[in-house]
């Protein structure tokens, strides 16, 4: 979609829908609204509805860090360990590797 | 070009970029699927590979491992131990891929071999033709955790403190390796042309190398590799990783038992004899056991069979049961499992109703100085002293349930004579089965060695020990002959050629195909239906049946169901629809139904029912899994030439990326000639 088409309104209102919808732990919207609407918000020129815009960016940007930070740390203490919790690793694993601990 | 080329010729015009008049030519060229010529130009597959497996217990694993994408090596062939130095040490190449000759698979050298594991991709053992002196790739005291000898009972006995039982044993087969060993035909062309080491200079690339692929799914232990097969219900990819080892016991009795009355006898005593069926060796399936246990089961059949005539003419007081283990190789899985279902009432009589066992052992060397003139019995029994313990016997699992009056015969006093104990070289040589040469396979099968009249004398002893602690009749114990033509046959069969005419005619005729050359006595894994069952117990079923059993006038359709007759019941014998022979004179006797008290019960370690999948007291052997296992040789170039190549690859890549670019930006320069007539027209 092309936002240079769409009216000033109808930008805030996809940008929220985005940004709203990243807190049912969907991060990677966040992620889509920060990338796509990173133009709208800080290089264009103002225009009246450019600071609800920023805001949701900004919180988005946020939220998403946040994620990531999550993530990167779950996920290199299951990889480090998996071997060693055993049991609990396997009712935790979505798929085993075959041959190796 | 020899391969069918199927060229296809795609064009593709890409419209709405700055690209606008170029179009591109695709060329595609497929190659016919099956033929894959260039594989076969650069790898050759080698056949008939053995490799060794990963088995699991409790608590380790054992055997050997290959990563999932195969293990390459640059092959170098072992001269000596010594040599061991250019492969882990000194050679400019690694990894390694070692050639093995037989002689040089000892314990030092493969755990020297273990120990720099990082430079070596694999081992390769070449098969000999001869055995060597002595090889026992076993550990030093088979089973010394499931005996009945532990910390409690005995334990001055236990763990082999009185008496080392196989101490020619170098516990190879119970080591864990992390690369592959294959066992192999040699092959050392590929390493004469190109990998010889001249005057102490390394060899030039291109080297010849072998990979090999062995990638086993299970890991750490039984109770691991068991529960990842039942996780297998929430993941996406459901793979079973590893299967129980077992099988089915065979077992056969002189009067029979109505097999759905389990659990206790009223006033029932019965005699069992017992022998082990199963062996292993170092590589998987490739074992014969022919001292350890063919000798040991070949006679008890024999003596079934001698008793079969006197024990209808004048019956004994006691039953005599015949039981036949299998997996005994294994911590005791067929003689386990038989004690626990006696012990709940899973079998159709119970230890208390067992009045004794004799257990046949290893029995090649009882009789040494055979004369073929002798009629009497040529050895003399002799009892050690109380403060021997028992050999490894599946006597010693019944034992651990209950006090039982137990015999184990056995050709050695304390040390196992067998200087081949569950390794490949445990074969017909090592029992000394000489045929004369220039003989066919029919006349091979009628030969009578010297081996089978030792074993058959052994059989009659073991027959009128059995019918007189059955408490049979004095005056006919001298009646009671084993026949040497039954076990000469026998012999053959198990150790030279099991597709012969006599073992063809015990079986039905649609299991023609079970007979496979050479047999092999490992125990495998489990499965659930006796059908199903490993075709060597098969073929100890149908000769238990035939041996002991009786041949009926049923016709085929009535020994599927003979309920129907009021005379016959499916649930005192079994009958089996078998072959039958065809006499020399011509004469075809064609195929009949035999009537036998001959059953086959499930061998498989309690531990797997229970769930306890650590246990201590049962056998708790897996094997793992795999998905294909087979190896190849190449020629590899050297590291630089493959990095080189890439860099060259890559740069025409960018390059021709750039060029491409270039031609686009100047496009309106380029090809502008061609346009302005065009555009004037315009």
């Amino acid at each position: 979609m092309n936002l240079e088409r769409l009216p000033n309104n109808e930008k805030l209102s996809l940008c929220r829908k985005y940004y709203l919808g990243g807190f049912a732990f969907l991060p990677f919207l966040w992620l889509v609204n920060v990338v796509w609407f990173f133009k709208e918000a800080f290089l264009k020129p103002a225009y009246t509805e450019q600071l609800q815009i920023k805001t949701y960016v900004k919180r988005s940007g946020l939220g998403l860090l946040l994620w990531v930070a999550v993530l990167t740390t779950w996920i290199t203490i299951f990889q480090h360990f998996r071997a060693e919790w055993g049991v609990v690793a396997d009712y935790l694993s979505f798929t085993i590797p075959l041959g190796i601990p | 070009m020899k391969d069918n080329c199927i060229c296809v010729l795609m064009v593709c015009c890409v419209c709405n970029t700055p690209l606008h008049g170029l179009d591109f030519f695709v060329f595609l060229c497929f190659s016919d699927v099956n033929s894959n010529s260039v594989a076969q130009k650069i790898y050759v597959e080698v056949n008939n590979t053995v490799p060794c497996v990963r088995l699991l217990n409790a608590t380790h694993q054992i055997g050997c491992q290959s990563s999932i994408s195969g293990d390459t090596g640059v092959i170098h062939v072992l001269e000596s131990e010594a040599d061991l130095e250019w492969p882990l040490t000194k050679g400019p190449n690694p990894p390694y891929m070692i050639l093995l000759e037989s002689h040089l698979f000892t314990r030092s050298i493969m755990m020297k071999i273990k120990k720099e594991s990082s430079r070596i991709a694999g081992v390769t053992v070449v098969v000999p033709n001869t055995s060597p002196s002595e090889f026992s790739p076993h550990t030093t005291c088979p089973n010394e955790n499931t005996g009945v000898y532990s910390d409690t009972y005995g334990p001055h006995l236990a763990h082999c403190n009185t008496t080392v039982w196989n101490p020619l044993g170098n516990g190879l087969s119970y080591e864990e390796f992390d690369f592959p060993v294959f066992s192999l035909k040699e092959d050392k062309q590929c390493y004469y042309d190109h990998n010889r080491v001249v005057n102490g200079s390394a060899p030039q690339y291109p080297l010849c190398a072998m990979q090999l692929f062995s990638h086993m799914f299970a890991v750490t232990d039984t109770a691991t590799c068991m529960r990842r097969n039942d996780v297998i219900n929430f993941s996406i990819n459901p793979e079973m990783v590893c299967d129980p080892l077992g099988d089915f016991n065979v077992w056969g009795s002189i009067r029979p038992y109505n097999r759905s009355q389990l659990g206790h006898r009223d006033n029932e005593s019965v005699v069992m004899a017992a022998a082990r069926l199963d062996s292993r060796a170092f590589f998987w399936d490739v074992s014969t056991g022919a001292e350890g246990s063919i000798s040991g089961f070949v006679t008890l059949l024999a003596a079934a069979h001698a008793l079969r005539d006197v024990t209808q003419v004048a019956p004994p007081t006691h039953n005599i049961l015949f039981a036949f283990f299998q997996g005994e190789a294994f911590d005791y899985i067929g003689s386990s499992r038989m004690v626990y279902d006696m012990q709940n009432g899973k079998f159709v009589i119970d230890l208390d109703n067992v009045h004794s066992l004799l257990e046949i052992g290893q029995v090649k060397r009882l009789v040494d100085n055979f004369q073929s003139s002798a009629t009497g019995a040529n050895f003399s029994l002799v009892e050690p002293g109380v403060s021997q313990p028992l050999p490894p016997s599946s006597l010693q699992r019944f034992l651990r349930a209950q006090n039982i009056p137990g015999i184990v015969l056995a050709d050695h006093r304390a040390a196992f004579n067998n200087k081949y104990y569950e390794s490949y070289y445990d074969n017909a040589d090592n029992l000394n089965l000489r045929y004369p040469p220039n003989m066919t396979a029919e006349e091979q099968l009628e030969f009578l060695t010297d081996t089978a009249m030792a074993l058959t004398e052994v059989a009659t002893v073991v027959a009128r020990a059995l019918y007189k602690q059955a408490g049979g009749d004095g005056t006919q114990v001298d009646n009671i002959k084993a026949d040497s033509k039954t076990v000469t046959q026998m012999l053959f069969g198990f150790l030279v050629q099991a597709n012969n005419s006599w073992f063809q005619a015990l079986i039905p005729p649609e299991l023609k195909d079970m007979l496979s050359d050479p047999p092999d006595f490992y125990v495998g894994v489990a499965s659930s239906s006796p059908a199903k069952a490993k075709p060597l117990t098969r073929l100890v079923q149908f000769l238990l049946a035939n041996l002991t059993g009786t041949a009926t006038n049923l016709t085929q359709d009535q020994c599927q169901k003979p309920d129907d007759l009021p005379d016959e019941s499916v649930q005192m014998y079994s009958y089996l629809w078998v072959q039958g022979t065809v006499p020399h004179n011509g004469t075809e006797k064609g195929p009949f139904c035999v009537r036998a008290s001959v059953r086959l019960s499930q061998a498989l370690s309690p531990a797997f029912d229970l769930g306890e999948y650590a246990s201590r007291n049962y056998s708790t052997w897996t094997e793992s899994r795999w998905k294909f296992i087979k190896a190849r040789i190449f020629l590899v170039a050297s590291r630089d030439l493959e990095m080189l190549t890439l860099g060259v690859g890559v740069a025409v890549l960018f390059s021709s990326l750039l060029v491409t670019y270039f031609i686009s930006t100047k496009a309106d320069v380029l090809f502008s000639s061609a346009r302005e007539p065009a555009s004037a027209a315009y």
